[in-house]
C-alpha cells in the first residue's frame, strides 16, 4: 500500500516536477550565467565580461529609475486601491439587497486587458477629447502622459481601477464573516459608530486587509502592459518599471547579457522589498493588537 | 417611530444611489469603449456620448479599409481562443492532479514538493524571462502554438487553491471508493472534481482571464502575423492606427466581450465559489 502511494505520488506530481526543471531550474541557472556575458540575444557566440554588466547596471540612470519607480507606484497605487476597495466593500456590505449584483459589477474592471484599458485612457486623454477640451476652456493645459507626475498617477489610477473590485470582494468576504453578535454586544455597551468602525470593524477586517495589501504591493513589482502601451517608460524614465527596463534592454536594445544582470538585481530588490513589507505589516497588525 | 422609519428609508435611498453612481463610474470606461466602437469616425474620442453611429469601425476590422493595412483580426481572435483554452485546460488538469497528490496521497518527499511550490510561487519570475525565451528557441517552439500554450500551462496558484480545497474533502469518501475498487484517477474525476465545482469555476475564470490578457510573453514568443494573439495585435496597432481610433475600439470590444460573457454565464457559481475560496 505504502509502496504503491510513493509511486503514485510522484506520478501525479510529475507534470509539475518536469515543468519546474524546464521552466524554473534551467532558466534560473542560465540567467546567472548570462548575466556575466555580453550576449546579444541573436549571435551564437559571446564573451565573458565578469562583473561589467552589474557595474554598468548600478550606474545606469534607467536602472536607478526602475528601482525608484516601483516605490513611487506603491505610493500612488496602494493607498488609492485600499481606500477605494474599503469604501466599496463597506458600502456594498451595508446594502440589504442586491449585494452580489453590485459586487459582480465592481469586479468587471478586473477582467479587462491592460491593452484595452490603456487604449481607452489614451483616447480619453487625447488632445481633442471632451476632458481636455473643457479643461482648455478654463485655461488648463496638461500633457497627461508627457508629464512625469501625471503619467505616474494615471498608470497608478488604471491599476487601482482594475483591482478595486477584486480587493473589495476579498474585504466583503471578511466583513460577512464578522459575527453580528459582536456588533449587538457593542451597541448594548453604548459604542458609537466611529468607535465601532475603528475598534471593531477594522481589527476584524485585518486578515482580509492584510491579504489585499500583500497582493497590492506585489502588483507594483509586475507593472508592464499599461506602461508599455501608454508611456514606453517615459517621460524621462518617470514610469520605467523593472519589467519595462528588462524588456527594453533585452528585446529592443538586444543586450540580453546586460538585461539578465538587471533582472537579477530586480529580483533581489523585489524579494527583499516584499520581505520587509510583510514584516512591517505583521508588526503593524501586532502592535495594534489585530493579529 | 414613523420618523425613524422615514429616516431609515432616506438612508437606504442614499446608500443605493451612492453605490449606483460609484458603479457607473467604474463601468464607464467599458461604456466609453462600446459607444466609441459604434461612433461615427468624426466623433470618436470627441464626445462623452456620441450622437451619430455607424458600423464602419467593425467593417474596417475585417476589410482593412482604404488604408490597405489589412490585419488578421479574425485569425488573431482564433489564436487567442486556441492558446487560452489550451493553456487553461492544461493548468486545470495539472493543478487537479498535483493537488490530489499533495493533499490525499502519502508519499516520501511530499512536504518537500509542497514547500518548494510555495517558494516557487513567491519567486520573482522576471529573472526567468530571458532564458525562457532561449529555451523556447532551443526546443524549436519559437513562433509556434507550443511556445504560447505549454510554458503557460502550469499555475502554481491553482495548485495551491486546489490543495487547500481537497484537504477539506473527508478521506472517508476516498477510502469507501477504494474499497469499491476505484483507481486513483477514478477517484479524482468521480469524487474530487465534482465536489469542487464551486471553486473550479472561479479558478477556471481567473486562469482563462489571465491567459487571455497576457501581453509580454505572447509578444516575445511570436514573430509571424498569423501567430499573433488578439491582445498582441491590438497592442501593435496602437501606433499605426493612432489616426483611426475607431477600429481599435472595435478590436477592444472583440477582446473584452468573450470574457465578460463567460463571466456572466459563470457569474452565479462565481459568487459562491469566491466565498468558498476566500475562507
Amino acid at each position: 500500500m505504502k509502496e504503491n502511494n510513493n509511486r503514485l505520488g510522484w506520478l501525479f506530481t510529475s507534470p509539475y516536477l518536469l515543468y519546474s526543471i524546464v521552466f524554473f531550474f534551467i532558466p534560473l541557472i542560465w540567467s546567472f550565467y548570462l548575466s556575466f556575458t555580453n550576449w546579444d540575444l541573436i549571435a551564437p557566440d559571446f564573451q565573458f565580461v565578469g562583473f561589467d554588466n552589474f557595474a554598468k547596471a548600478l550606474q545606469s540612470p534607467s536602472v536607478h529609475a526602475a528601482f525608484w519607480v516601483t516605490y513611487k507606484f506603491m505610493l500612488v497605487f496602494v493607498p488609492l486601491v485600499s481606500v477605494m476597495a474599503l469604501i466599496v466593500s463597506v458600502l456594498v456590505h451595508s446594502l440589504p439587497k442586491y449585494k452580489s449584483l453590485f459586487l459582480v459589477g465592481f469586479f468587471l474592471p478586473y477582467l479587462s486587458s491592460g491593452v484595452v484599458s490603456s487604449l481607452i485612457v489614451k483616447g480619453f486623454l487625447s488632445y481633442n477629447s471632451p476632458l481636455n477640451m473643457s479643461l482648455r476652456k478654463i485655461g488648463i493645459r496638461i500633457d497627461w502622459l508627457g508629464t512625469s507626475w501625471s503619467a505616474l498617477f494615471i498608470v497608478g489610477l488604471i491599476m487601482a481601477w482594475k483591482f478595486t473590485g477584486y480587493y473589495a470582494l476579498i474585504l466583503t468576504a471578511s466583513l460577512e464573516s464578522i459575527d453580528h453578535e459582536v456588533y449587538e454586544a457593542a451597541a448594548i455597551d453604548g459604542v458609537n459608530s466611529k468607535q465601532r468602525f475603528w475598534r471593531i470593524t477594522l481589527p476584524l477586517l485585518y486578515p482580509g486587509f492584510y491579504t489585499t495589501l500583500i497582493l497590492a504591493f506585489g502588483v507594483t513589482f509586475g507593472i508592464f502592459t499599461e506602461v508599455y502601451q501608454l508611456t514606453g517608460g517615459g517621460p524621462n524614465f518617470a514610469t520605467n518599471t523593472w519589467q519595462m527596463e528588462i524588456f527594453s534592454q533585452a528585446f529592443k536594445n538586444l543586450q540580453a547579457g546586460y538585461a539578465s544582470a538587471v533582472a537579477l538585481l530586480a529580483s533581489i530588490a523585489t524579494f527583499v522589498s516584499i520581505y520587509i513589507i510583510r514584516k512591517l505589516l505583521e508588526k503593524w497588525g501586532a502592535r495594534n493588537g489585530w493579529v | 417611530m414613523v420618523g425613524s422609519k422615514d429616516h431609515r428609508r432616506t438612508r437606504l435611498i442614499l446608500l443605493y444611489s451612492l453605490a449606483s453612481v460609484l458603479l457607473f463610474v467604474m463601468v464607464y470606461p467599458y461604456l466609453y469603449m462600446v459607444l466609441n466602437s459604434f461612433a461615427d469616425w468624426g466623433q470618436v474620442d470627441r464626445k462623452l456620448i456620441p450622437t451619430s453611429y455607424s458600423l464602419k469601425s467593425y467593417s474596417w476590422l475585417f476589410t482593412g479599409g482604404e488604408s490597405g493595412v489589412s490585419r488578421p483580426w479574425l485569425g488573431a481572435f482564433l489564436n487567442s481562443v486556441i492558446v487560452s483554452i489550451g493553456s487553461t485546460v492544461l493548468m486545470m488538469l495539472f493543478a487537479v492532479m498535483v493537488a490530489y497528490a499533495l493533499s490525499k496521497l502519502r508519499f516520501r518527499g511530499r512536504d518537500t514538493v509542497n514547500n518548494f511550490i510555495l517558494f516557487h510561487m513567491f519567486f520573482p519570475s522576471i529573472i526567468l524571462l530571458i532564458p525562457s525565451f532561449l529555451i523556447i528557441q532551443k526546443l524549436g517552439w519559437y513562433d509556434t502554438y507550443w511556445a504560447l500554450i505549454i510554458p503557460k500551462g502550469m499555475s502554481l496558484w491553482a495548485i495551491f487553491m486546489y490543495t487547500n480545497f481537497f484537504k477539506a474533502v473527508p478521506t472517508v469518501f476516498i477510502e469507501a471508493a477504494k474499497l469499491d475498487g476505484a483507481k486513483d484517477f477514478q477517484i479524482l474525476y468521480r469524487i474530487m472534481i465534482p465536489m469542487s465545482k464551486s471553486i473550479t469555476s472561479v479558478i477556471f475564470l481567473f486562469l482563462l482571464m489571465e491567459r487571455w490578457t497576457e501581453l509580454l510573453w505572447d509578444m516575445i514568443m511570436v514573430r509571424s502575423d498569423n501567430m499573433l494573439t488578439l491582445n498582441v495585435l491590438l497592442s501593435q496597432m496602437f501606433g499605426p492606427y493612432g489616426t483611426y481610433p475607431g477600429p481599435l475600439y472595435a478590436g477592444s470590444v472583440l477582446l473584452s466581450l468573450p470574457i465578460i460573457i463567460l463571466f456572466i454565464i459563470f457569474g452565479k457559481n462565481f459568487q459562491q465559489g469566491m466565498q468558498v475560496s476566500l475562507k
